[in-house]
């Protein structure tokens, strides 16, 4: 069943970034790269390889549409690699069974670090690679930060859908 | 053996994501030669497919149709301009120097089909468009694209339904393009602004003003002599003080971009065979 769940968001992520947040440019410079959210939500547990080959995966599905082969890919294999690291630094070690990372089970702080880490990893290498043929550092640096930004809101969006009865909880 | 094996079984992962790196950086680099074979194509005609119905969305149904047979009526008006131009010119040519357009069976150089945009980008640095037409349609690599306003690229492949553009916003792209003044240099996009493209290597003796048209040159097999491209704004010196980069401002209009004509010309092998044979 889990599974299953897994392939829908997969599936979603994926045309939901091609159909739409790749045609989004805000202010000419922001766009969402969401698709990453795929990896932040695959459980603590699961095996490194694992992490790295789905992540491959899902870089290769969005290049595709995209005609930048390898582009995606790459920061896709890197993010995914990396999150061993970053969830080493951020997850709260008094959990031990297999959770997903979600604000609730991270708590505010590490959760925004984690994800933070990994967006900000993730848009490195996605603009910078892009950017190798025409170099241009102010330029760069809006759009990274710019698709930071939003790409942050909306994976808080998700995340507050996704934990809807929680709410009151929180506050 | 037995340690070399412990350290490999426990060192998988950092084989398996250097190998997964490799793969990518080696997509990446290998990245236009991969694109044009045919080992995508199939994965192009799945895409492409897609594009069509969330295109679908974005366009209303009758409008659509409407635009569709408009842009048919527009290729064919397109095609016989062509025709009586090229006629009115080896009739006005003494010599009979400009019946190369027709030849002795009377087929047209030149042939424009239409087709519809399924899914484009403007504003990467690396911008693509994807056309439903493909090597079905008679399609192939190296064919020019026009808007109704001017020209928009070059078809880079094809697969059997659908067909992938280069456009004027991708600083892979060149295309030669000239002055009214029959000066001529290669038109570079700077990855900015999908409005704007720059023609450089101008010498800085050439005379032209500010608002002048730029057209395409014809010394490629690609596109006709004399298809609009834009109007010059402003002069920029290049680093070689020979030369000057003038920004051109493009007629066709990327964002709004929906219909568009491909154009095919039949001597266009024919022609790079011939000049192939001449290259080391």
């Amino acid at each position: 069943m889990e599974a299953i769940r897994r392939i829908i968001w997969f599936v979603a992520l994926v045309f939901l970034q091609v159909a739409l947040f790749d045609k989004v440019h805000l202010f000419g410079y922001a766009t969402p790269l969401l698709y990453i959210y795929f990896i932040i939500k695959l459980p603590v547990s699961l095996n490194r390889n694992a992490v790295v080959l789905l992540s491959a995966l899902l870089g290769l599905c969005i290049d595709i549409f995209d005609h930048t082969l390898g582009l995606n890919m790459l920061a896709c294999v890197v993010a995914g690699f990396m999150r061993f690291y970053l969830l080493k630094l951020f997850a709260p070690r008094d959990v031990f069974e297999d959770f997903a990372p979600s604000l609730k089970t991270f708590g505010h702080a590490a959760f925004f670090r984690y994800v933070s880490g990994m967006i900000l990893l993730h848009q490195l290498i996605v603009f910078s690679t892009e950017a190798f043929s025409l170099f241009d550092a102010a330029g760069l640096f809006l759009r990274i930060l710019g698709s930071f930004v939003l790409t942050l809101a909306l994976v808080y969006a998700l995340e507050n859908i996704n934990w809807g009865g929680a709410k009151n909880e929180r506050r | 053996m037995q340690n070399l094996f412990n350290f490999i079984v426990k060192n998988v992962h950092w084989l398996l994501f250097l190998l997964l790196l490799f793969l990518s950086v080696f997509l990446l680099i290998d990245h236009s030669e991969f694109q044009r074979s045919k080992y995508l194509s199939v994965a192009d005609d799945v895409t492409g497919s897609i594009y069509t119905v969330t295109n679908g969305f974005q366009s209303y149904m009758n409008l659509k149709s409407a635009n569709e047979d408009l842009t048919k009526k527009i290729a064919e008006l397109e095609t016989s301009v062509f025709e009586y131009q090229q006629a009115l010119a080896s009739r006005n040519d003494t010599n009979q120097t400009a019946s190369v357009a027709i030849d002795t069976l009377h087929t047209l150089i030149y042939q424009f089909i239409p087709a519809q945009v399924v899914d484009k980008n403007v504003s990467r640095l690396e911008n693509y468009i994807t056309l439903n037409k493909g090597a079905n349609d008679g399609i192939t690599p190296d064919m020019g694209v026009l808007s109704t306003n001017g020209i928009v690229g070059v078809v880079m492949k094809t697969s059997s339904h659908f067909s992938i553009v280069i456009p004027v916003l991708n600083p892979k792209f060149r295309l030669n393009c000239k002055l009214k003044t029959n000066y001529s240099g290669p038109l570079v996009w700077d990855g900015k602004d999908a409005q704007y493209t720059y023609l450089t290597e101008i010498p800085r003796h050439a005379i032209f003003q500010i608002g002048d048209t730029v057209v395409t040159s014809g010394y490629s097999t690609i596109f006709p002599k004399g298809l609009p491209v834009g109007t010059i704004v402003s002069v920029q010196k290049e680093k070689n003080d020979n030369y000057n980069s003038l920004k051109i401002k493009l007629f066709t209009n990327f964002h709004t971009l929906n219909t568009v004509t491909i154009v095919k010309n039949e001597y266009q092998r024919e022609q790079n065979e011939l000049q192939k044979t001449i290259q080391p």
